[in-house]
Formats: structure tokens, sequence, C-alpha cells
């Protein structure tokens, strides 16, 4: 009795702190959130009418906010794809083979991660530059002139631009949290794999990924989560949102209708939408990639 | 773990310099007294000196009045949540058509103070009214009047004329005649092409406002534009529309192809550099660009140059869009009778000439006599026969989620000049944001 | 035979892996490096092709950021507000995600998903409601304290962040924790011990990886935190990203990039700097305890 009596004390001590300051902070402004999408309000003083679902039902037929919805969730997919990919290369890569200059390589792959994004959005408008730019003088060198576009002035590529831009920042980020798991795996598991002769790539495989897969699974939200906040950063400061609108994103939208447009409930109703849109596709993702946790 | 616990007394090093830290500085900021003269002003291209000098100057004729002066570039981050909070500054200087419309928003909101009565009032320390000092015409748009009652709640501050910029020299090496018709435009334009210079670029789309505006007083004269601004029925539908629409597409085969693809937050001043490099002809801007690119290298025969917009047929009007940024008092303010008189006192001498010395140019009678160089070229844009000011915005509406008239109106020319959108697609989309705003006017 | 073939693969792979690494450094360190020389650079050299090397050393611009924009002052601030915010996040963290990941008790998997749910509120939805909360309770107790408690403090700041910085944190600590072996609990409880020594002396030690790569991330995102800080900090304590946007704003009004450029490498550097002391540690201290390796 006494040891399940200290148990749960122990159990409420330690969580007593971190549930309080969530409640607090988190789940009351969050709740306010909710409450403000069921009201018209213009964001400053003034009056609140309670107008029950409109926010919602005029959210249904912004075309504006249809597309924002697109263009986050083509982002969510492309970004955590191809950033999947090359941050479990580099980090297998640093760990298993013994690359001369490993420390410099980890330090420099993670550079992006620090800077500020507006400083990401400068040196992509460098990059991106129609005339003077780097990619387009450097595919010229090339001689693929073909290949050449307008980045971020064609509507059907810009949001690729900035597709490539989060890759460019993230993949130091998912890069650090593989190099870790990676690195935990004991040795003995490859010493014994590499007895039997088998596959650089067949090693990855059948060692190395069941191995990290519930850091790969957690990190599958994190992807989520962080393109879906960064991309409203970037869009904000590389694109504006533009060429009319074709880049505009869940969160830029929404500032754009909570401020720009004075309807703050409006823009509150989107913040609960994506809420719920981003909670159940994290849930789902969760649920498909579901497997036995493995330990060593 | 040795590493862990190094961690761990950094920590607490920096814990006891925080406490120390903390301590001072709440010593400091508790001791300001909360009846103090609250003014916040946009740290434009003017700078923040000039509203300390005027403060001071306004300051040593009250002395029992402490003023504390907000001056930010991002005002509106700055001075909304406390405003939400419900504490409000006594006057703001932000003008409207900014991306954040904080002014916007208060007028949506009937937050603004009626100033009619302020406009009769003798300046500040001198005998004329403020509505005989000011300019004609400043206190008649939407800009000002914003609920088309004829009551005044924004005063206008600093102007500055809208137009074609362009580079002097090049037209005159060239033996180039300023285009005052569109026909002569496309004329120039396909001149232009010859020799390799575009007709045309922008800043970015939102550049238009002022194009636009001048382009709708030109199709159908002040009364046309009024019911634009009043969003009335079918009024898009009109060929004096149609024909702004047309020209804007025609426009487009004479645009330099990489502004699109630089007409962001990040990138429009490369934009603006095709004219110092004789790239590109004629771009939409206002007085400003000027201070803005000072240090921008250009070509050796380059001059600024400001002209009217086209008219549509030879020998009719030309206009110049007046673009102005207001001042104005939320009717939450505490002090509004301070706030008042200070509105006045921003058209004194005094202050005028303050605003003049930093390039702040007031619509005040006779204030162009004072200005010199190429200010007085931008300014005296209005003495050639046929060139009239053109001025306003659109009326206030309820807002409607999801429905903005200027960016369906300026956002999607960037499609028009990627050939993505038709003319047709552009007019039903400003037709039918104009019909849903037009029930939402109050 | 076999060894034969692996070392021929090896031969085969390894340039084509130092290939691959290398062209992407490049692609990270070309632009780097153009910060860092734009920070030095004359404002008027901006309007050339951006691949132009500055001509010259041109100090002015971080005088100018340290100086005009008070850096200086907000540097300190930044610091504050971010080790408070970690020592906060950790204490509150670390027990609530060896507890949630460790224990099964009646309402733990309520719990643990409540707190998930936390990872999709964005800071950027819920400033508005935290500073009302924060002004409501400056208003009730102004009588008791006076003046600027909850708003303008740095500590108040820091337990805002450390705050909503837990979903993320106790998810990760969480998932870290669920793949350690029960051997060592086990075992410390035959000897004795209780579950505050058991958590303290044992599985802590033992999640210093993950402790690690939580202060890292962490740390980025406090340092370069503004939307909090902006609206929660109306006075004099600004912090670094706050100093820097309005540095931004004002020279970008004035199109004075030099300075804009030498703010940016000064938030930057100390990242730059802690990244590069713990990420030995990331992959060193891995085998701390018994069972692994």
């Amino acid at each position: 009795m006494t040891d399940t009596k200290s148990r749960n004390l122990f159990i409420l001590l330690c969580l007593a702190p971190a549930l309080i300051m969530f409640v607090l902070f988190m789940v009351i402004p969050t709740a306010e959130i909710f409450r403000m999408s069921l009201y018209q309000w213009g964001g400053l003083s003034g009056s609140q009418h309670f107008i029950g679902l409109d926010n919602f039902r005029s959210l249904w037929n912004d075309m504006n906010f249809i597309r924002s919805v697109q263009n986050s969730i083509l982002l969510i997919v492309v970004v955590a794809l191809i950033t999947i990919v090359f941050a479990l290369f580099i980090a297998s890569v640093l760990v298993r083979e013994d690359t001369r200059g490993s420390t410099f390589f980890r330090i420099v792959f993670y550079i992006p991660n620090i800077l500020s994004i507006v400083v990401i959005a400068g040196i992509f408008s460098a990059i991106y530059s129609p005339s003077t730019g780097l990619l387009n003088s450097f595919l010229d060198l090339l001689q693929l002139e073909g290949l050449q576009r307008r980045w971020l002035g064609n509507e059907t590529i810009v949001i690729y631009s900035v597709a490539a831009a989060l890759i460019w920042q993230a993949t130091g980020y998912y890069m650090v949290m593989y190099l870790s798991s990676i690195a935990s795996i004991p040795s003995s598991y490859y010493e014994a794999a590499s007895l039997e002769g088998i596959s650089r790539f067949k090693e990855f495989t059948s060692i190395t990924l069941p191995l990290i897969w519930s850091t790969i699974r957690t990190t599958l939200t994190f992807y989520i989560i962080s393109t879906v906040n960064l991309s409203f950063l970037l869009v904000t400061a590389m694109t504006g949102g533009g060429p009319n609108r074709s880049s505009e994103v869940f969160l830029s939208y929404m500032y754009n209708q909570a401020y720009g447009n004075s309807s703050y409930g409006y823009g509150m109703a989107i913040a609960v939408v994506v809420f719920i849109f981003l909670f159940s596709i994290s849930a789902i993702v969760s649920s498909i990639t579901k497997r036995d946790v493995l330990e060593y | 773990m040795i590493k862990a616990s190094v961690l761990f007394s950094m920590s607490t090093v920096l814990l006891a310099v925080g406490l120390v830290a903390c301590g001072n500085d709440e010593a400091t900021t508790g001791s300001e007294e909360s009846t103090t003269f609250h003014v916040a002003a946009l740290e434009s291209g003017y700078g923040s000196e000039m509203w300390e000098d005027v403060i001071e100057a306004y300051g040593a004729a009250n002395e029992d009045v402490t003023v504390k002066l907000t001056t930010e570039s991002n005002l509106e981050e700055v001075i909304r949540p406390s405003m939400q909070a419900g504490d409000y500054p006594d006057v703001v200087l932000l003008a409207m058509n900014r991306e954040e419309a904080l002014t916007e928003t208060l007028v949506r909101e009937n937050g603004l103070e009626n100033i009619t009565e302020v406009l009769n009032r003798n300046v500040y320390g001198e005998e004329q009214s403020v509505e005989d000092k000011l300019i004609d015409g400043f206190t008649e748009t939407f800009a000002t009047n914003p609920y088309a009652d004829g009551e005044t709640y924004l005063a206008p501050m600093f102007y500055s004329p809208t137009g074609l910029f362009y580079n002097v020299g090049l037209l005159e090496e060239k033996g180039w005649d300023v285009p005052e018709t569109w026909d002569e435009m496309w004329e120039l334009g396909d001149k232009a092409q010859e020799e390799g210079i575009w007709l045309f670029t922008y800043a970015t789309a939102s550049y238009f406002d002022t194009l636009l505006g001048s382009m709708l007083y030109a199709s159908g004269g002040t009364d046309f534009y009024n019911s634009v601004m009043m969003y009335e029925e079918g009024v898009w539908e009109k060929t004096e529309a149609k024909q702004v629409l047309e020209t804007i597409q025609q426009l487009a085969d004479y645009t330099h192809p990489d502004t699109v693809a630089n007409a962001n937050p990040n990138d429009f001043r490369r934009n603006q550099q095709l004219i110092l490099n004789n790239e590109a002809l004629f771009m939409p801007n206002g007085t400003w660009v000027e201070g803005e690119m000072e240090d921008a290298p250009r070509e050796d025969n380059f001059e600024w140059g400001m002209m009217p917009v086209p008219s549509f047929g030879e020998g009719e009007d030309r206009y110049a869009f007046s673009f102005f940024e207001q001042i104005w008092v939320p009717s939450a303010a505490e002090n509004k009778d301070t706030a008042k008189e200070f509105i006045t006192y921003m058209y004194s001498e005094e202050a005028a000439s303050i605003f003049l010395d930093h390039g702040a140019v007031q619509p005040i009678e006779g204030i162009t006599d004072e200005l010199e160089g190429a200010r007085q070229v931008y300014y005296g844009v209005y003495d050639d026969e046929n060139v009239l000011p053109a001025m306003g915005t659109f009326v206030s509406t309820e807002p409607v989620p999801g429905v903005s008239m200027s960016e369906t109106l300026y956002g999607s020319i960037d499609s028009i000049m990627n050939d993505t959108m038709t003319v047709e697609q552009w007019q039903n989309k400003i037709q039918e944001a104009n019909d849903q705003l037009k029930q939402a006017v109050e | 035979m076999k060894k034969i073939n692996e070392i021929i693969t090896r031969i085969g792979t390894k340039p084509f892996i130092y290939l691959a690494l290398i062209s992407l450094a490049i692609v990270i360190i070309i632009p780097v490096t153009w910060i860092f020389l734009a920070s030095i650079k004359k404002n008027q050299e901006f309007y050339g092709s951006p691949w132009e090397l500055p001509n010259g050393f041109h100090i002015e611009n971080y005088l100018e950021a340290f100086i005009e924009a008070n850096m200086g002052q907000y540097f300190l601030n930044s610091i504050i507000v971010t080790s408070f915010a970690l020592l906060f996040l950790l204490a509150m963290a670390l027990p609530a995600a060896y507890v949630l990941s460790r224990f099964t008790f009646r309402g733990s998997k309520l719990i643990k998903s409540f707190i998930k749910a936390g990872l999709f509120v964005n800071v950027s939805f819920i400033v508005v409601p935290i500073f009302l909360l924060l002004l409501g309770w400056e208003a009730a107790l102004s009588g008791i304290l006076g003046g600027d408690f909850f708003l303008n403090n740095r500590v108040i700041l820091a337990l805002i962040y450390a705050s909503t910085a837990l979903p993320f944190t106790i998810y990760l600590l969480s998932s870290y924790f669920e793949t350690l072996p029960s051997d060592f609990e086990e075992a410390a409880k035959i000897d004795g011990a209780g579950y505050f020594k058991t958590m303290l002396l044992v599985m802590l030690p033992m999640a210093r990886p993950s402790i690690i790569i939580v202060v890292l991330f962490n740390f980025l995102l406090f340092w370069n935190e503004f939307i909090l800080a902006l609206t929660l900090m109306p006075g004099e304590n600004k912090t670094l990203p706050v100093g820097l946007i309005n540095l931004m704003a004002a020279e970008r009004s004035a199109a004075n990039f030099g300075p804009l450029y030498a703010g940016m490498v000064v938030v930057m550097l100390p990242t730059l700097i802690l990244f590069i002391i713990v990420q030995k540690r990331l992959t060193q201290a891995m085998t701390v305890g018994g069972v692994k390796g």
C-alpha cells in the first residue's frame, strides 16, 4: 500500500509543474482561439458579435484559403520526403563510414538551421534572381539555358522554389536527430553484418532503418509542424505570398485575414482548422507507420 | 556527468546575473507616471529625428505636458498589442493602404475620433484656421472622410505626388518625347524595344494602387472614380473600367520580363534598378524612390524625372495621384483634447518647417514655393496645364472575410503580366469582390 | 573473394560519397560565406552583382549594429532569457517525460495525447491570448506588486518560453526514454533506491544524448524567438531577435544593408559556437550505461 502511495506521489510531483504551466500558457490560450473563431471581431476595440459557425462556412467558399491549403500540403509532402532522404544519407554516412573531416561536415550541414529566416530569404533571393542569380548563371555555364526559369516569378514554380529553401534549411536539424540515434546502435550489429559481407545499402535497410524507426516516426510529426511554421516565415520574407497569392500558405493567410483584412475572428477560424488538420494528419501518419519498437 | 554539471553551474551563474539585472530594471520602469500624452508615429524614410525635433518644439511651448513618443518602422507590431489591451496612444500618424491595415481596422471598428471641428479651429498659436491653411480637396476624400458622410476622421499630413518615374537623361539622349497619351506610350515602347529597352516595370503589384487610381480618373473623371470607390453596382462592367483593365493587359507586352520574379518584398529594388540601368523606361512610384535608391549605381546620364499618367485621348486631362499619410486620434484615447490641439499644431509654421527640413511636405497652401531642386519638379507636376491631382481610396466597409478589393484589383496584375489570367477573368473577380463589398458598406 | 569484393565496393562508393558530401557542403558554405562578406560590405556594393567580393573591410557596420541598435544590451537580455528558459524547461520536462514514458497509471494515455496535441498549437496563434492573460493578472495584482511584474519581465518571458516548448520537449524525451531497457530500474529497485533516486541517478544520466539535443534545439528556438518577445516585452528589455527586427525595419527603410547583415551575424554566432561545442558529445556520449554496445 505504501509503495502505491509513494508511487502516486512521485507521479504527481513529477507531472504537476509541467501540467500546470502547460494548461496555463497553452491550453487556456488555445481555448480562447476556439472561442474567438465563433465571433466576428476586427481585432481591436469595438464590438464582438457572436456569429456561431459562420466563419467556418465562409472558409468553405474561400478559394484563397483552399489554395493556401493545397500549397501547405504540397510543401509538407515534398519537404518531408526529400529532407528525410538527405538527412538519413548524411547521418548514416557520417556515423558509419569513417569519413575524413566528418566533424567539419557535421558543422557545415547544421549551419543552415541556425540562420535566421530573413537571412535564408536573402540567400535564396541571391540564388533565384532572374538575371544575376547563382542558379541561372550556373545553368548558363553548363549550357543548359533551356532549364533557366524565373524561379520566383512563375506561379507554378514558385512553391517548389520555396520548398527547396525549406529543405536546405531543415536537413541539418534532422541530420542531428538521426546522427544520435544511429550512433547509439551497438556496433556489434554491424560487425556481424560485415562478417556476412552484406552490402552497405542492405546494411542500411536491414539494420539502421529498423533500429531508428521510432526516431523517424517522431520526426515525421516534426516535419509536418515545422514545415507549416517555417513556410509561413519564409513565404512572408521571400515572396510575400505572391505572385498573385500563388505561394500563400496556412499561416500567412491567417495573418493576412486576422490583421490585413480586419477579420480577427475569421483568422482564428483558420487557426482552428489548421490545428485540427495538423492534428489529424499526423495521427494518420503515426498510425500508418506504427511498427513494433525494436530494442537493442 | 561532469559536462552536465558544468552546464548547470554555468546556468546558476547566469541565474545570479539575471536576478541582479532584473532587480535593477524594475526600479526604473516602475516610476513612470501614466498621465503623459502619447504620440505614436511611423518612422518612415524621413527618419525618427524629425519627430523628436517636433515634439521638442511642442514641449517647449507646453511645459505642463509630458510627451511620450513612439516612432518605429514597424509601428503596427509595436502598438497593436497594447491597443488590443485597451491602452491607446493619443495621436497616431499612420497611413492607410499599408500591409498591416491597422488604420483601416480602426476605421472599420468605428474606433476613430471625429475631428471635423478641429479643421475649423485656429492653428496652434496662429490666426488662421486649419481648413484655410490646407490645400483644397485634401479633406474631401474617403481617405479622410471614410464613411462618405462628410465627417472628417483622419487629417492629411505628408503628401507626395506619384506618377511614372523615368530617366530624363535617357529620353533626351535618344531624342524621345515624354508620352502624353497611351498611344504615344505604345509607339515609344516599340521604338525602345528596337534598342533593347523595355517600356515598363513596377516594384510590386501594390504600386498599381496609385497608377490605377490615376487611370480611373483619366478614363471616367471624378464621378466615375467615386462610383468605383463606392463599390457601385456594375461599375466594373462599364467601358471606362474596361478601358483601364485592357490598357494594363496591353502594358504586359511591354513589361520587362524579370519584373514579376522580382516583385516581392525582398527583391523589389531590383525592378527599380532596371530604370537606373536604362533597361526599362517607366515605373509607377512616389517621390520617396529617390531616397530609397540613393546609393544605387546608375548610368552616367541618369537624372530622375516624373510624369503624370498618360491620358486615353489626345489633349485629355492627365492625372498624378497624390499619396498622403494621415494623422488621427483613437476614440479610446485618454487625452483627446490635447490630441486635437496637437493636430492643429502640426500645421503651424514652426512644425511645418521642421518637417520640411527632413523632407516631409504637408498639404499647406504655398508650401511648394519653399521647395528646392528635384522636389520642386515633383511637386510642381500640377503646374502643367491639363495635369490634375487624383486622390482618395475605397469607402470603408464592414470587413468581409476572405474578400479584399486591393488584393483582387492589384494582386491579380502579376497574373495578367504572366499571361496566366485573362482580362475577362480579372474583371469577373473584381466584379464579384465589388458586389460582396457593396453589401458591407456601412 | 568476399574480401576483394568488399574492397571493390568500398573503392566504388567512397568517391561517390565524398562527391555528394562535398557538393552538399558547397551549397551551404557559399551562401553562408556570402553573409559574412555582406556584413563588411559598403552600401553601394549591394546594388551590383551579389557575387562580387567586398572592396574592403567595412567594420562600421558592426559598430552601427552595436551602438545605434543597442545590440550589446539586447545580447545580455537574450542570454538571461534563454538560460532561464532552458533551466525551467529541463526542470519541468525531464520528470514529466520520465513519468509519462516509464509508468502506466490511470489517465497516463490521456495526458500523453493531451500534451502531444500541444505540438500543433503554434505560438503565433496564442501570443495575443497570452498577452491578454498576463495583462489581466497585472491589473489584478497591481495593488500588491506594483508596476511591471508579468510584462517586461525576463524571467516571466523565460517561463512562458519553457511552457510553450513543453510539448515538443516532453514528446522528444519520452520517445527516447521509451527505448531504454528496463533492467536498470529493476536493478536500482533491488538496491533499494526510491523513485526519485532512480530517476535522478540512473535514468537521467542515460538520457544525456537526448538531453543534449533538447538543449540544443530549444536554445535555438528561444534564442531566435521574436513574436512572444516582441509582444510581452514592450519596454526596454528587448531580446536580440527583436532588436534585429527593429534594426532591419529601420535599415531596410533606409536601404542600409551592411548593418543589417552585421546584426544577423551577431545573432547567429552564439548558436554556431554552441553547436560546435555540443556536436561531438552528441555522438560520443552514447555508451553511458552498461547494457548497450
